[in-house]
Order: structure tokens, then C-alpha cells, then sequence
């Protein structure tokens, strides 16, 4: 969000709406309403001395209603930007009564009563709608009694709740009474996948189940007495990359228990204020009254109200669900009927984070077609460095991050302790070090008390590092002068219900911090030439898209599949959801797209080796070498191959899900399987997946595929039967179809883990299925013509087990490669300039397999539109004069980083390549002669470390 | 097809959740002027109003 806020290349307009959209694609006219603020953005400095003045007191809607704020607030701690905004519906300044106590507390004089707003006039190429959602108002459900009863809450509430910087810092209290509540239930599924008018839409909104799922746990942590937490459900959705794992944490919790079943209604204890849930349950069909302390529904999304509006502004539709309209026939879920107007994220229809952020960067490098580059900036002026050569200053600054940790930590007698260490010249807190306000505190006093070493004692180095470096940069103090100590993680986190050992821990690590920050020495980041080309490997659907818009980009790509063909996956299937298109056509298009491009695209190639670094990859391919300087991972999944399990192998009719796909791809109007057309098909899903031993995940494209397939042969008269543990059908369209298999006949029945459905048969032929129906809790026989096992995706092994060797590029448990970041950097991975789309990092479907390759496409372009690449300085170095050239950290380091070169006198010595070395340190520490040096973790520096620990204890 | 670009185009983006932050983020490394504009008055959407996030449990801002 700051990073955001900071950008020289964006400009932050909130409070502000678009009002007009002329023009076309390369060429639109916008016009925005900047809502007036009535603050003035350049002076308000965000100190809250207005708030306080206030004298109105209203609900805080960030809150949802929860707490409270004044008419002039800041709508939450790390706002951006920070400006403070008089909400005039409740400002007592009218024509008939003068308030003004706000103006005459601002010492800035930023207030200005009269604001009317503006209009502004904006050019540009591409228009991305990124606008969001809705929470849906579960007061529509009147059986549940949603703002009627005392302790029914919403699962947003419960969030605020459970937030440390919420209205009741975190602590689970049910609003009746504020006591804390034993016995908690979940109603999921508020407000979608219904039924009748006043439930709300039939789509399933994704993301309730795993937030149900997140909060059991967090309601464990933060009220470890807990009783019991009921959760009523239908199906549990957990199908996302680590999801499942995710659910699997939550059900070794002993208080939690998953029951099927949707309650009827709730009513309310008239004395206690217990919520009474009545609920049949859906295993054994027994209604009963469940008393519990405090029920939360888990409400769903809704397209946002203001879709309408804003559709008719951009002249584009919505679709049946008020979300905006997708042109399905790119396969892409970014095109919207308009060219140059992208969608992405919650307004095209519900996803959860890690899906929207891929959308966002896809939509991003769509939207580049459109779009001109800033000249490139030249080599930043010579800024002034704050000189280093005397005496260390240190400045140490301790956050509350809310209550996060001085809910925990006593914050005065830290300060009073970092005060009394040498060389400390400055000591401040701050709510939250890392809002706008606290990093400009921050850079004020660097310069007011002449700074030269800075020390937070904060959150983790692993997100806010940067954050302060950055800060520390822009006022000409040397990013590596800035030291971070983790007293929330390593402290107030883990150490909760011991205070006073907590703060003695923090202590200790904040003298060690400044121990440290004093033997610190300014680093200086190189740049080195980038290679403007890049190669894609694998040329499924998630490859061919990033190479498209790559090239469309103005990149020279080089595209190389291991098969013959370009296409991948999508060459065995016939019609794909969610639109039904022809996979034949979709890939047929995206193939004549490559043809026509100046792709150069090679078929059955492989790679035999990479060498280099971003900006600078030598690539050995069967087909020729090639220099890029990016490089995107497109080599996309395998279908799990069943072992003996349901009779595959053993019963020539018991075939997998792709089998089918091949056989309806070539039938007609009659299906026929081996020339007869079958009576009843049985589907039996999860096979190879959601497995600890074989595939922990969910493979998430099964349970939409066996709804396609079931429909279809279904509609050719044949009977079908689907056995599955929890029906996943989540992404667009999905759920609707599901229920339109059932209004169709299609029967759905679930097992569970404990009793797998069982094929028997003779002659080599399945002839029933047995199952243990639960709901009635007897065994159920179905002939059967035929069985489709509905089979997971799991890893190229081949492929990913030689590139993971290759690039280093780590692998998750299951064996997909894993994202820098699961839900924020679900494109990029840990090693530079080596990027993953589509399956190879975990099961998806196509459309965003295609969102990814997109998104993958943008983050290569931030890399190759430069023409140098910084390197972080903070590396290894080795001293030569004291290298032996024994060779050992040549063999050590993952990286290749070392190797042994001659000098000029004839002598040989290790030298360390700056690009490739990650400055991990194995080296140093291995490196028999001390001749290596981690530039950013000296002996000096570590050593600094100890003493300061040991300092009176030895 | 071959755009019709201006020479000073820049990209709007609207909503300033994380979707919309996120595209605005990539555009602007790879030099495009991005307007970033949101109804609130604050950045953030619906992900800063949430106090950890599946699956990873780490802190939404
Ligand atoms: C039976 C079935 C039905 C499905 N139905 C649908 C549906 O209806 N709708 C939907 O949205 N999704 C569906 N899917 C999922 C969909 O097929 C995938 O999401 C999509 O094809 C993934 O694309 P990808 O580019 O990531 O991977 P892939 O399609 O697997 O492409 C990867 C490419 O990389 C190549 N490659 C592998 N290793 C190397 C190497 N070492 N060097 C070079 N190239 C290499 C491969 O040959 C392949 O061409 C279905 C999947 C199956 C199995
Ligand atoms: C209770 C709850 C818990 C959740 N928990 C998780 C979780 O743990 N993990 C996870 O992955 N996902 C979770 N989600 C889903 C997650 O919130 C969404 O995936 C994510 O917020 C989507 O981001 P977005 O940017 O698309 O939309 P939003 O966050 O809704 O942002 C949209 C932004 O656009 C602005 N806007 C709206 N209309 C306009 C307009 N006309 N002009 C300009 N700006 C406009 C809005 O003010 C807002 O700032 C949860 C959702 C809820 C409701
Ligand atoms: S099934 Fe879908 S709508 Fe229902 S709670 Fe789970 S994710 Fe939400
Ligand atoms: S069949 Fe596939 S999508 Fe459905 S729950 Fe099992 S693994 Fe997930």
C-alpha cells in the first residue's frame, strides 16, 4: 500500500470517482470527480490534533460499525495516504451553526470548510476496473436474525474482532455481555449458493470456507480456553494452493467440529442472549437445538452496488450476478466487451487473493498494449550522503504495531533501556513505524538529530526491511545503515502469557540490534547490462499467453515446447468451461497468434543447462543456445496416473476423467464408450488428490471437469453418479452448473476418507459400486457400465526435478514449484528473473493458467524495460591475499556463485560472481582461511552481537 | 492488430484494493504513468480491513 503510495510513476487520486470515459483504446479521455476532503492533502501531516478537537462521535465504518470515530478522521492507522477528511454529514458546521473547532486546532491550517471538489481530465491508453465487491448484508436473511439477536455476528465483525489494532484489541468477547464466549458456531455459506430469493446468489463466493477455516484457528490462539467451535457447512472448499493442508491444521484442533448441514433458523435465548441454532443434520438427518455462546454467519460476496453506474460509464455490461462482463472468448477472465478495458480482482466475480493479485498484474500487462513507457530515468542525481565517518549516532525507533506488540511489551521501559546504551542519541515510539506519518517521523529525525545509524524495533525484516531502507534512502542515509530487530515475532508473539520475559528478550535483542547497527558499513548496489529478450519454456496455454504478451511488448521471445506441437493439456480435451468453448479452437487460436507474431517458437526441444543470472541467462537448449535475461517457467502439470486403486488396470471399464475426455471429444450427438453407449456412469472423485501420502492438495480443476463431463453424458440419456468427498466447484460458473447436473439428474453422493467406495467385477469388468451412503447409513450397490476416476494434477516430475536442479528454484511439499509468495508473488520465485505460470506451480484451470501467463508477462517487463539491473550489495567477497585456492566454497555454494580464477601474478584464488551469489554466507562460514567476507554479516558485526549479549552475564 | 498509441499514454486503474494496487505497482516498474484512483479515502480495500489472511496467516497491510 505504501509502496503504492510512494511511486514517482502513480498518482493517487482517492476519494475520487470516474465520471466519463471518451475516446478508445490508445487513446481514452477520462474525467475524474475528486470528492471534496475539506482537508488539504499537501498540508495535513496526519497528527490527529483535529480528531481530537472533534466534538462529534459516530460509528467507525472500517469497523463495521464496531467502533467509533469522529466527523474529521483518517479512516484507519496505515491509511494512504494519511490525510486526515471531514465526513459533512456529520460535521456540525452548517449554514445555521459554526463548529469549527477542527480549524482552529490544525496548526497547518489545512482545513478548508468551502472545498467543492474538482474535476480532472486524464488521458490515457488503458483502463484497468479493479473495483472489488460487496459483503453481503446477511440482515436479508430474516431466520437468522442477523442484527435482531446480540451475539450473532458477521464473519467481517468477527475479523475486526480479532484484530489487534479492531475495537476490542483483539480480545474474543461476545457483544452482549463482553464476556468470552466458550462455545462458538459457524453458519458458512450466507448468502450464496442458494436456493431461494431471499438467500442471496447461487454462486459460491470462494473465500468463506478457508476464512471460516482461518479464524477456528485464530479464535485458538487468542482464547485458548475455547470449548467447543461448530462449523455447519456443505461442502468445504478449500481448493487453492495450500488450502488443503490449511483445513487438514484445522481438523487436529480438538474443539473443532466440522457437521454438514445448513441450519434452518436461529433463535435467541431471552435471558442469556444465546444464539439457538436449529440444524438437521445432513449425515443423519436429525434435527436438533444447538445452544452456543455466539454464532457467526459466514457471509459471501455480492458485486458492488456501484457496478451499475460504473458500467454505464465505461460503456461495458454486467453480467446475470452483476459483476462485470467477461469476453469469454479469449478464455482470458481479464478481457472485458470493450477494447482497452481490463477487469481483474472481485469486480469480475469472486477470488480470493492470490488469484486477484495474479489478475491484477495480468490485467497490468494487457493494459501495457495500450500504454507508453516513461523515458527511462537517468542515473539518479548525486544525492547528498549523510557522512558516516564519526562517531556512530543511533537512532532506535520501537513500534506498538497496534497491540501487536505493546499489548505485550512494556514500550516505556524499552525506551528507558535504549535510551541508557552508548552511542544512542534518539529513542521514539510510534503506533505503527510503518504508516506514511511513522516513516516520515522516522527520516525528520535522521536529519534533526543528525543520524547516522538507524535502529527499528518492529515486526519482521522479511516485509518492512524494505520499507525502511527505502525511507532511510530517500534522506541520504545509507539503506545498510538501517538495522531491524523482530520484537514481535520473537517476542510479544511467541512469548504472550509471560510479559515480563518478553520485554527482557526484546531488551536484550534491541542491544544487540544497536551493537550491530554501530560496525555497519555503507553498501553501494551495482548495476549490470540486462539482456532484452526472454525465454518461455513449455508452450500449454500459460506459456503461449506470457509469450504473446511479451512479444506484444516489444520483446524478442523464445518459446520452446518438449512435444511436437504448441498447445499442452488443452490437446486432449474437447469443450472447456466455464463457456463451453471448443479447447481445439482456443488453442488453435492462441497458435495462429504465435505463428503471426515474430515468436520464435520451437516444438519438440528441451533444455540442457542455464548458467547465468538476471539480465544474463546462457541457455543450452537440444535446439541451439540462446542469451535471455528473463526467464518464465511454463512446463504446466501431469495427470496423476492411478496405481491399482477402483480397479484401474484390473477392469478395462474403469478409466480416468482424460480417458473420458478423449472419448467425448471424438463421439458425436450419441456417446458411445469402445463402440457401446454405456446405461450408468459412476465418477469417483479426489482420486490422487487432497492425499497426505500421495498429493496433499486439491487438484481444484476435478470437480468443475467431472460436472462438465457428467452433464454432458447426462444429457445423452446415460445415468450418472458422482462419489465424492466435498463437490469443489469454485470460479465462474461453476457452482451454477453443479446445480444444474442435479436439476438434470445427475446423483451426488458423498463418502468419506474412512470408507472409500469400492469397484467389484469380474471377466475383467467393473460391475458394481459399493458405497456407504451416510446420510442413511446403510451400503448403496450401483451397477455400472462404467467408472471415471476423476484424477488429480500432479508435477511434471521429470521436468520440474531437472529445472529445480537447474535454477534452483524451490519446490513445495507436493512437489509444485513454489511462488516467492503464495498469495502476493504468486508469479515470481525466490531466484531473479525466473518467473512460474500456470500449472507447474500447483493445479489451476484456464482461465488462470492464462491470468498467469499474462501476469508472469508483466513482472518480466519490469526487469527488461530497464537497461541495467541492480544487485544487492549485501554479498560475499573473498579477500585474496588470505585465499589458499583450496576450492571448497566453489563446491558448497548452491549458487555457482564462487570459482577459482588466476591472478596476475600467477596465483590462483576463489572469486565470487556478485550477480549470482545470494549472500547466504555458507561460504564464509566454511572457508577454512577466513578469507571470505559477508559483506552484510561481518565477524565484527556478529561478534558486536555477542558481546553485547554476554556483556555482565559472563 | 496494431494499437493506436499516443506517445504520453498512461494506464487509469481503478479501485485501490489489492488487486487494483497491484496492477498499478507492475504498470509503474515498468515505467508506465498509472492514475490510481479510489472512491475511499483510503487505499487498502478489503484486505486492510482484515486481520490475518489464509493461507499464509500473515498481516494484511
Ligand atoms: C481431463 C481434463 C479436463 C480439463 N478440463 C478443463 C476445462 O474444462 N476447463 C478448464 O479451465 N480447465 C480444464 N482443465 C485444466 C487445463 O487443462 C489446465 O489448466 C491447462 O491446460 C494448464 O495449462 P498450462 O499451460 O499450465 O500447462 P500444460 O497444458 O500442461 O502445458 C505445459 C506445456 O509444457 C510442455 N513441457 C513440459 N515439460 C517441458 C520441457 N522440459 N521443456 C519444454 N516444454 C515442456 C508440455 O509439453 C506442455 O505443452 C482440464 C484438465 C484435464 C486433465
Ligand atoms: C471477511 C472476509 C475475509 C477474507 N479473508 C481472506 C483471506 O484470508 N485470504 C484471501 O486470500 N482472501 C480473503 N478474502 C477475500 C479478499 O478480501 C479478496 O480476495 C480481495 O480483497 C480482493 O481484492 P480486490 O482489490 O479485488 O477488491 P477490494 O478489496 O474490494 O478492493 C476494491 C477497491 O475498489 C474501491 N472501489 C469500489 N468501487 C469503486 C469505484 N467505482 N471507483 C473507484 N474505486 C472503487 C473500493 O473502495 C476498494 O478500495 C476475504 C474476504 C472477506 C469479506
Ligand atoms: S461453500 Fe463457497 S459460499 Fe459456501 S462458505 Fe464455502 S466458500 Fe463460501
Ligand atoms: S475432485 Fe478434485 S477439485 Fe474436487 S475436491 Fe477432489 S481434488 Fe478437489
Amino acid at each position: 500500500m505504501l509502496d503504492a503510495g510512494r511511486h514517482p510513476n502513480i498518482e493517487v487520486l482517492t476519494n475520487s470517482e470516474l465520471i466519463e470515459l471518451g475516446g478508445s483504446a490508445g487513446n481514452f479521455r477520462a474525467k475524474v470527480w475528486r470528492r471534496p476532503r475539506y482537508v488539504n492533502e499537501e498540508l495535513c501531516t496526519g497528527c490527529g490534533q483535529c480528531a481530537e478537537d472533534c466534538p462529534v462521535v459516530v460509528p467507525n465504518e472500517f469497523e463495521v460499525g464496531m467502533g467509533a470515530r469522529k466527523a474529521i478522521y483518517s479512516p484507519f492507522a496505515q491509511a494512504v495516504p494519511n490525510t486526515y477528511i471531514i465526513d459533512r454529514e456529520n460535521c456540525l458546521n452548517s449554514d445555521f451553526l459554526v463548529c469549527n473547532n477542527c480549524q482552529k486546532s490544525c496548526d497547518r491550517d489545512a482545513i478548508n470548510y468551502d472545498d467543492s471538489g474538482k474535476v480532472v481530465d486524464i488521458n490515457v491508453g488503458a483502463v484497468i476496473v479493479a473495483t472489488g465487491f460487496d459483503v453481503y448484508d446477511a440482515s436479508a436473511i430474516p431466520s437468522y436474525g442477523y442484527g435482531l439477536y446480540h451475539n450473532v455476528l458477521t464473519n467481517m465483525e468477527l475479523e475486526r474482532v480479532l484484530n489487534a489494532t479492531g475495537p476490542t484489541q483483539g480480545h474474543i468477547v461476545r457483544p452482549s455481555d463482553h464476556k468470552v464466549p466458550r462455545k462458538i458456531a459457524f453458519i458458512q455459506c450466507v448468502g450464496s449458493r442458494g436456493e431461494g430469493k431471499e438467500a442471496g446468489c447461487q454462486y459460491c463466493s470462494r473465500f468463506c470456507c478457508m476464512n471460516t477455516v482461518k479464524d477456528c484457528l485464530l479464535i485458538k490462539q487468542h482464547a485458548p480456553d475455547i470449548e467447543e467451535v461448530l462449523v455447519f457447512y456443505i461442502d468445504i472448499r478449500a481448493a487453492g494452493k495450500g488450502f488443503e493442508d490449511f483445513y487438514r491444521r484445522s481438523q487436529e484442533m480438538p474443539e473443532l467440529k466440522y457437521i454438514r448441514g445448513r441450519p434452518s433458523k436461529i433463535l435467541e435465548d431471552p435471558e442469556t442472549h444465546d444464539p439457538i441454532i436449529f440444524v438437521e443434520d445432513g449425515e443423519t438427518g436429525k434435527v436438533s437445538r444447538i445452544k452456543v455462546d455466539m454464532a457467526v454467519l459466514a457471509s459471501g460476496a455480492v458485486s458492488a452496488e456501484s457496478n451499475s453506474r460504473l458500467a454505464d460509464v465505461l460503456g461495458i455490461e454486467l453480467d446475470e450476478n452483476g459483476f462485470f462482463e467477461i469476453d469469454t472468448k479469449y478464455g482470458s477472465p481479464l478481457h472485458t466487451l470493450r477494447e482497452g478495458v481490463y477487469v481483474c480482482g472481485c469486480a469480475a466475480g469472486v477470488n480470493d487473493i492470490s488469484d486477484s493479485v495474479a489478475q491484477g498484474s495480468g490485467a497490468a500487462a494487457e493494459a501495457e498494449r495500450f500504454a507508453t513507457r516513461l523515458p527511462e530515468e537517468k542515473e539518479p542525481k548525486e544525492k547528498k550522503e549523510i557522512d558516516t565517518s564519526g562517531p556512530p549516532r543511533v537512532g532506535v525507533f520501537l513500534c506498538h504495531c497496534g497491540i501487536n506488540i505493546a499489548g505485550v511489551l512494556d514500550i516505556e521501559a524499552l525506551k528507558e533501556h535504549a535510551k541508557s546504551i552508548p552511542n544512542v542519541v534518539h529513542v521514539e515510539d510510534n503506533l505503527f513505524l510503518c504508516s506514511d506519518e511513522g516513516q516520515r517521523m522516522v527520516q525528520e529525525r535522521i536529519s534533526e538529530h543528525k543520524l547516522n545509524r538507524v535502529v527499528a524495533a518492529a515486526c519482521t525484516p522479511r516485509t518492512h526491511e524494505p520499507i525502511f531502507r527505502e525511507s532511510c534512502d530517500q534522506v541520504g542515509l545509507n539503506p545498510y545503515l538501517f538495522e531491524m530487530v523482530n520484537v514481535r515475532d520473537q517476542c510479544s508473539w511467541v512469548h504472550t502469557t509471560t510479559p515480563d520475559k518478553a520485554t527482557a528478550k526484546a531488551k536484550d535483542l534491541i542491544k544487540m540490534g544497536v551493537a550491530r547497527s554501530k560496525h555497519l558499513q555503507p553498501l553501494y548496489k551495482n548495476s549490470i547490462p540486462v539482456n532484452q529478450s526472454v525465454l518461455v519454456i513449455g508452450g500449454g496455454v500459460a506459456g503461449m499467453c506470457a509469450a504473446l504478451e511479451l512479444e506484444a511488448q516489444g520483446l524478442k521471445v523464445y518459446l520452446i515446447e518438449k512435444e511436437g506441437r504448441l498447445g499442452g493439456i488443452l490437446n486432449d480435451l474437447t469443450r472447456v468451461y466455464p463457456a463451453n468453448l471448443s479447447a481445439f479452437e482456443l488453442s488453435r487460436a492462441l497458435m495462429e497468434k504465435v505463428e503471426a507474431s515474430r515468436i520464435e517458437a520451437t516444438a519438440s526441444t528441451e533444455i540442457n543447462s542455464i548458467r547465468g543470472f538476471v539480465g544474463n541467462f546462457d541457455v543450452a537448449t537440444t535446439n541451439g543456445n540462446l542469451k535471455v535475461g528473463a526467464i518464465v517457467i511454463a512446463t504446466g502439470a501431469h495427470i496423476y496416473k492411478p496405481g491399482d486403486e477402483f480397479g484401474y488396470g484390473q477392469f478395462d471399464n474403469v478409466i480416468t476423467n482424460q480417458e473420458l475426455e478423449n472419448i467425448l471429444h471424438d463421439s458425436r450427438d450419441k456417446i458411445k464408450i469402445k463402440g457401446e453407449t454405456p446405461e450408468t456412469v459412476v465418477f469417483v472423485q479426489c482420486v490422487g488428490s487432497r492425499d497426505p501420502e500421495k498429493n496433499s492438495g486439491c487438484s481444484r480443476y476435478c470437480c468443475p471437469t467431472t460436472i462438465k463431463q457428467a452433464i454432458r453424458l447426462r444429457e445423452s440419456g446415460v445415468n450418472v453418479a458422482v462419489l465424492h468427498r466435498d463437490m469443489r466447484t469454485v470460479g465462474a460458473q461453476a457452482e451454477e452448473q453443479y446445480r444444474r447436473a442435479r436439476e438434470l439428474g445427475v446423483k451426488f453422493i458423498r463418502y468419506n476418507d474412512e470408507r472409500l467406495p469400492e469397484v467389484f467385477g469380474d471377466g475383467g469388468r467393473a460391475r458394481t459400486v459399493e458405497i456407504l451412503e451416510l446420510a442413511l447409513q446403510r451400503i448403496l450397490q450401483v451397477d455400472v457400465d462404467y467408472v471415471v476416476l476423476a484424477a488429480g494434477m500432479v508435477p511434471n516430475e521429470a521436468t520440474t526435478a531437472k529445472l529445480h536442479d537447474i535454477l534452483k528454484v524451490p519446490r513445495d511439499a507436493d512437489g509444485f514449484f513454489m511462488e516467492r509468495h503464495a498469495k502476493l508473488g504468486p508469479v515470481e520465485t525466490t531466484i531473479e528473473g525466473v518467473f512460474v505460470a500456470g500449472c507447474v506451480s500447483g493445479p489451476k484451470d484456464i482461465a488462470d493458467s492464462i491470468a498467469q501467463g499474462s501476469a508472469a508477462a508483466a513482472k518480466v517487463a519490469s526487469i527488461i524495460c530497464k537497461e541495467t539491473v541492480e544487485l544487492e550489495p549485501t554479498t560475499c567477497t573473498v579477500d585474496q591475499s588470505l585465499c589458499r585456492a583450496c576450492g571448497q566454497c566453489v563446491e558448497i555454494c548452491e549458487y555457482h556463485g564462487p570459482s577459482l580464477v588466476e591472478l596476475a601474478d600467477g596465483r590462483r584464488a576463489a572469486k565470487i560472481n556478485q550477480a549470482l551469489c545470494k549472500g547466504c554466507g555458507t561460504c564464509a562460514s566454511w572457508c577454512p582461511t577466513g578469507a571470505i567476507v559477508a559483506l552484510h554479516f561481518t565477524d565484527e558485526q556478529i561478534d558486536s552481537m555477542m558481546e553485547a549479549l554476554l556483556a555482565g552475564v559472563v | 492488430m496494431t494499437p493506436r498509441k499516443r506517445n504520453d499514454n498512461g494506464v487509469l486503474v481503478l479501485g485501490g484494493g489489492i488487486t487494483g494496487i497491484q496492477a498499478a505497482l507492475d504498470l509503474a516498474n515498468s515505467r508506465t504513468k498509472v492514475y490510481l484512483v479510489e472512491k475511499s479515502p483510503s487505499l487498502g480495500g478489503r484486505m486492510a480491513q482484515l486481520d490475518k489472511t489464509f493461507p499464509t496467516m500473515d498481516c494484511s497491510i
